[in-house]
């Protein structure tokens, strides 16, 4: 039994299609991507599996069941959903013992999972003067608080700063290490492609692509820019086997089917010098636009 | 009872409580202070006057404070998102509007104890150092039991219009207007049909000496509750309804 499942779900509001005939389903044990780009259906989707909003058709479930029959909800699934959706006026540590109370886990806890998002020093402050990175840690702490098996986090990388984004991806790491199962989403690639081994990619509220990052990569064309003594002799041989290639304005090949590891060999094998060799990185991203039809790629 | 220490945790977590408790006790013991220290309460309408209007003197700001704080109590939460915190946490909403009410009443309760407190400690002394006459026992116990319930009842109300209308504003000025004008107005009419609506079935907890109203002390009271409890199930029943998509 998959921990999260979508089925055939449909989301209206009025005219207005937020979510459209989706099906997915997340595994145990790993960080599942949740990637579209904005109003692509994504909240709409992760507040219909936390059963905050009603489906118009179709079911969204956890481990098996609506989200209203959990027995213990958060110890089953903690969730961030908006960095704003706090009252100004209460500090850190008060919002987390509101919740803690209401799940009857010890304050003890509270001050635990403070440590885990490093807000302590912060904790006794009103949420008004927090930045919104602050927010974020502040969400995740309370979705961390029932260490729940399954963790639903909406864009948790906003307002995070480089080194917040390398301790979330940790962070991420970590809890699917432990066997949780670790929903996140994000209308940036380069956000979740690094802790991510799926991706669960839509567009207009339908399922665009549900496949692993591996195939997710495998399946673009990753080009690779080399410069080598003989270009014309190596291009040749890359030819034979199958690569397309190409030429960049300042002569250099571009070569894509084949991956850097088989262009060097190939290379040292018909003893020519490779004085350049470098994976298009960029290109990860550039697949993602392509498959999302480059619409938006940034903005919030 | 978990889900009631969570609501009663986010009631005591922001200043808002506070200030309302605050400010409503400092203006009841200022004006009953004042009335009952400086109005000559025998000239009054020529009537005899036992004192009892003089020392009650206050009563109303609290009564509205604690319609508001009622109202708030669930407002607050639409207003600032947090519904989807709460409602995680109790996914099945209901218990969440069950624990929301017995707060709201223990609030009204606790705010209604030291209401009498203030009252008992300052306006009554004033009154008999000045030669006031006091009510026997047993009617002031009536009278101050009456005000106890009426703020639980009120906070009640409010929290049912909150649900209801869910807009800060709108709900505060709903209930306001809903209480203290619209549910007046039947009063008006023959019969004594006005006398099951909110304003004059507080005025019968109250022991109210204005109108001539059929309702007993105990009977306004459960009137109130069912007015009460009515708006609560109604607004209950439409959040546990509704999509929190915000």
């Amino acid at each position: 039994m998959p921990e999260l499942e979508v089925r055939n779900l449909t989301k209206r509001y009025g005219s207005t299609v937020a979510v459209d005939d989706l099906s997915f389903a997340v595994e145990a044990g790993r960080v599942t991507g949740f990637l579209g780009p904005n109003g692509s259906g994504k909240t709409t989707t992760m507040r219909a599996l936390l059963g905050l909003l009603r489906p118009t058709r179709g079911e969204a479930l956890v481990e098996g069941r609506p989200a209203t029959a959990m027995k213990r909800p958060l110890e089953t699934i903690g969730a961030a959903l908006e960095a704003t959706a706090f009252h100004p006026g209460r500090n850190g540590r008060n919002h987390l013992r509101a919740l803690a109370a209401a799940a009857s886990l010890p304050t003890s806890r509270v001050d635990e999972v403070l440590e885990m998002v490093e807000l302590s020093g912060a904790a006794g402050r009103r949420v008004k003067g927090y930045s919104l990175g602050m927010r974020q840690r502040l969400a995740l702490a309370a979705a961390l608080l029932g260490e729940p098996r399954i963790l639903i986090l909406d864009e948790p990388a906003n307002g995070l700063d480089p080194q917040g984004m390398r301790w979330l991806r940790d962070l991420l790491r970590a809890q699917a290490a432990e066997g949780r199962t670790v929903l996140v989403s994000s209308h940036v690639l380069s956000e979740v492609s690094q802790v991510a081994e799926e991706l669960v990619l839509i567009r207009d509220g339908k399922l665009v692509s549900h496949t692993t990052l591996a195939e997710f990569t495998a399946g673009g064309s990753t080009p690779s820019r080399v410069r080598a003594a003989d270009l014309e002799a190596l291009a040749a041989a890359l030819g034979e086997r199958g690569a397309r290639v190409g030429r960049e304005e300042d002569g250099a090949l571009l070569v894509e089917g084949l991956g850097a590891e088989e262009i060097g060999e190939l290379a040292l094998a018909r003893g020519i010098a490779i004085h350049e060799l470098a994976p298009q990185r960029s290109s990860l991203e550039a697949r993602f636009l392509e498959v999302m039809g480059d619409e938006e790629s940034e903005g919030s | 009872m978990s889900l009631l220490r969570s609501e009663w945790i986010k009631l005591f977590s922001t200043r808002t409580t506070w200030v309302m408790l605050g400010i409503g006790l400092l203006c009841e013991a200022l004006l009953a202070g004042l009335y009952v220290g400086l109005v000559s309460f025998r000239e009054i309408d020529g009537v005899e006057d036992d004192g009892i209007e003089g020392i009650l003197t206050g009563t109303g700001l609290l009564m509205t404070l604690m319609l508001v704080l009622g109202v708030l109590i669930v407002t607050t939460e639409f207003r600032h998102g947090t519904t989807g915190s709460t409602f995680l946490v109790s996914p099945r909403r209901w218990p969440v509007l069950v624990a929301k009410l017995a707060a709201a009443v223990l609030v009204g309760l606790l705010a209604g104890l030291l209401y009498v407190a203030v009252n008992a400690g300052l306006a009554l002394p004033i009154h008999s150092n000045r030669g006031g006459e006091l009510p026997p026992g047993d009617v002031l116990v009536e009278i101050y039991a009456g005000v106890v319930a009426s703020f639980a009842l009120l906070c009640a109300f409010g929290l049912g219009i909150g649900a209801i209308v869910r807009s800060q504003v709108g709900a505060i000025v709903a209930a306001i207007a809903f209480f203290f004008i619209v549910s007046g107005l039947p009063y008006l009419l023959p019969g004594s049909i006005g006398d099951y609506f909110p304003a004059a079935a507080l005025g019968a907890l109250h022991g109210d000496i204005e109108g001539d109203g059929s309702l007993s002390q105990v009977g306004g009271g459960l009137v109130l509750a069912a007015w009460s409890l009515g708006l609560w199930a109604l607004g209950t029943l439409l959040v546990t309804r509704r999509d929190l998509s915000d």
